[in-house]
């Protein structure tokens, strides 16, 4: 049994290539999938960044195949050309596979590391596999274990505390200057992009209160319908300085359109009650001696970007904590799996101590006539010492199989036990055995 | 009754330390141990006035080692208070220590002989310190929200903003001016009342209001202070930073006169 990924993502592939393999129903392909022969149990994640196929599989060869052509045949298109898609095409198996998954699911693989969502989204991707019977003990498993990755990689680091858009800069220092930002009165001056940008982060923070100010009206107007706010020329920024909580600036022009003196005047009216003030206007549009006025905070581009690279770095020292993380729980389900590798061994180890057992006793019970009780009693004291000659080197067995030499214990166990050799004594015991677990 | 209020102490202590930890490291789980030990602290304090109560049942209150353990346990209960209704945890880095100071200074000098002033001076005693160290506690839960507020708007105005230098888990400074504004509101009336019981209390004892001595002169003076203050402040005449500056230098000649000239005395 193999576990095999076959995917892309923003690491290897461009959006206009990643757009392609967007799939929005996933249950048909999961179906096509798993009725496959070589493929017993199959996952899909699709999101904005990445689209990734994950298997388990007794035919590894005949899986990669069928992957890769899912991939560059059925989802990519006729218009697109195999070989880009072949090209942007990463392929894991086995402990890189488990690795990546759960990587992916704690964020690490992530255009911006730390970020939320994709846990939901690896969550709703396995809800619709399982739903669609696709996964079973092995893949459900896995990925229960990337949910738990995940969840330790929040707790345990700090990856997802630091925003690391100027954007979210901006709420997280309103954060730290309000209580809260519902209810507070926002000032947009100018109608630039990146303040636009800022206010939407703003408002998803709970601000509702809005107003445009823009030297043109008319493109102010614009702006303050989108957002349900009101509209004005400069003439009334006094007035609307006074009641503003938050004021972003976002103005084309040499000028600073905010002096000491205007925000001074409006500190005065307003009770001198805090004042956070946003500059993202280069040249920038609010003089730095505003900063000086008790209650007002001015912080320019420069000095967003600079939390924005801090944060930055402090998350990129997360990243070591979160891979060890990783690394740890990736060996733990990898040494999950070598028991259950283990699990057909033992049976056979059983299964042929206890046909031996059973042809010698049928052999000794020929050639001597015994009572029912004497055969009982034989038959507990076979079964007792089969059990005792067989219990070290199966607990051995099962504690090796989760470490690295699992394997070589395996492997001596078929070779002094005999276990492969159809001609040894109870040999016949194996092939029950072994159609017990083909069913 | 002793060894209840060092345990307290260390419980104190060790929640400073920790909310220490959870706001130069930003942990949320040393954020909850340091709420959690200071809960524990305020029981085992609570356990040691209990003990008191069994051995002595009108203690001492008016002794400035009790006052100023009770003054301790009250400040943890109206923290707890508040922090029950805004995001107050990460100022147990404060609280802690503040506690622990207060009551590690009166584990060390235990009660002696009772105050003859207090014969015949009915509920008066009690009364007065009961009052007064309920507004001290408030005032200096206001002092300690200012401390943090002069902290906080230093880094914000300097744009001091590493990640490991961040503050998290403190309040925002609104939260910290409004715990400043509505433990003042609260604080200042309680502490005028117990200014007019240990009036009262002079009256009932000696006959007279007003005796001359030093630390009533001191009392009435810091006491005058936070009247100056409680109005600019509710008059609005003061900013928030003013108001914290205020708190906190109100709050430390209100302490050197409660506390500072009875023990130089």
């Amino acid at each position: 049994m193999k576990i095999l990924l076959v995917g892309l993502s923003h690491r290897s592939a461009p959006v206009e290539l990643r757009e392609r393999f967007a799939i929005d129903a996933p249950e048909p392909i999961l179906a096509k999938l798993v009725a496959a022969d070589e493929i017993d149990e199959a996952f899909l994640l699709s999101t904005c960044n990445r689209t990734e196929a994950l298997v388990l599989t007794r035919r590894p060869e005949a899986a990669r195949h069928r992957l890769r052509s899912l991939f560059a045949r059925e989802l990519a298109g006729e218009d697109v050309s195999p070989g880009a898609v072949e090209k942007a095409l990463y392929e894991y198996t086995d402990s890189r596979a488990m690795q990546h998954v759960f990587r992916v699911a704690a964020s690490l693989d992530s255009m911006v590391v730390g970020e939320p969502q994709i846990l939901g989204q690896v969550k709703d991707a396995y809800r619709a596999a399982a739903g669609a019977g696709a996964t079973g003990v092995i893949l459900g498993r896995l990925l229960n274990r990337a949910f738990a990755t995940a969840k330790r990689v929040r707790s345990e680091t700090r990856i997802a505390e630091r925003p690391l858009s100027v954007a979210r800069v901006a709420v997280d220092l309103a954060r730290q200057i309000f209580e809260s930002l519902e209810g507070k009165r926002a000032l947009l001056v100018g109608a630039g992009d990146m303040g636009e940008i800022a206010l939407e982060a703003l408002r998803a923070e709970g601000l509702r209160e809005l107003c445009v100010a823009n030297r043109t009206p008319e493109r102010a107007r614009a702006l303050a319908e989108r957002f349900g706010a009101r509209a004005s020329g400069f003439d009334a920024l006094p007035a609307l300085l006074e009641a503003a909580d938050v004021v972003l600036t976002s103005v084309g022009g040499g000028e600073p359109v905010l002096t000491p003196q205007m925000v001074a005047a409006a500190m005065h009216g307003r009770g001198h009650r805090p004042m956070f003030v946003i500059d993202i206007g280069v040249p920038r549009n609010v003089d730095p001696a505003v900063n000086e006025i008790a209650a007002v905070y001015l912080y320019d581009i420069d000095d967003l970007d600079r939390v924005a690279s801090a944060n930055a770095e402090q998350r990129r020292r997360e990243v070591e904590r979160a891979e060890a993380i990783v690394q740890e729980e990736q060996q733990r389900f990898d040494g999950w799996l070598a028991a259950l590798r283990a699990v057909p061994t033992i049976r056979h180890l059983r299964a042929r101590g206890e046909a031996v057992r059973q042809g010698e006793l049928e052999r000794f019970l020929r050639r001597n006539n015994l009572g029912p009780e004497q055969r009982e009693a034989l038959e507990a004291l076979t079964r007792a010492i089969v059990n005792k000659l067989l219990h070290a080197p199966v607990s051995r067995l099962r504690a090796e199989a989760e470490t690295e030499e699992g394997l070589a214990y395996l492997e001596a166990a078929r070779v002094l036990f005999a276990l492969d050799d159809p001609g040894a004594p109870g040999a016949e015991a194996d092939a029950r055995v072994d159609d017990a677990e083909d069913e | 009754m002793i060894a209840l209020l060092q345990l307290a102490a260390a419980l104190y202590l060790a929640s400073g330390i920790a909310g220490g930890f959870a706001v130069a490291l930003g942990g949320a789980g040393a954020g909850r141990a340091a709420l959690a030990l200071l809960g524990v602290g305020v029981a085992a304090h609570t356990a040691s006035f209990v003990a008191l109560h069994a051995v002595e049942p009108t203690p001492q209150l008016t002794q400035i080692p009790l006052a100023v353990s009770l003054m301790a346990w009250m400040v943890v209960l109206a923290f707890l208070a508040f922090a029950r209704r805004a995001r107050l945890g990460g100022l147990v880095v404060a609280v802690g220590p503040v506690a622990f100071l207060g009551s590690f200074f009166a584990a060390l000098r235990t009660p002696h002989a009772p105050e003859a002033d207090l014969m015949g001076a009915g509920s008066w005693p009690h009364a007065h310190v009961l009052l007064a160290s309920s507004g001290l506690a408030l005032l200096a839960v206001a002092a300690i929200a200012g401390s943090v507020f002069l902290l906080e708007n230093r880094r914000l105005k300097r744009k001091s903003l590493h990640p490991a230098r961040r503050g998290g888990g403190l309040p925002s400074l609104e939260t910290l001016d409004r715990v400043n504004a509505v433990a003042l509101a609260v604080g200042f009336p309680l502490l005028s009342l117990g200014v007019l019981t240990g009036a009262l209390w002079l009256h009932a004892a000696r006959g007279v209001l007003w005796t001359g001595a030093a630390h009533e002169a001191w009392n009435a003076l810091a006491w005058l202070i936070y009247a100056v203050l409680a109005a600019a402040r509710f008059a609005g005449h003061q900013g928030a930073r003013d108001a914290a500056v205020s708190a906190v230098a109100g709050f430390a000649f209100l302490l050197f006169a409660v506390v500072g000239v009875g023990l130089l005395a």
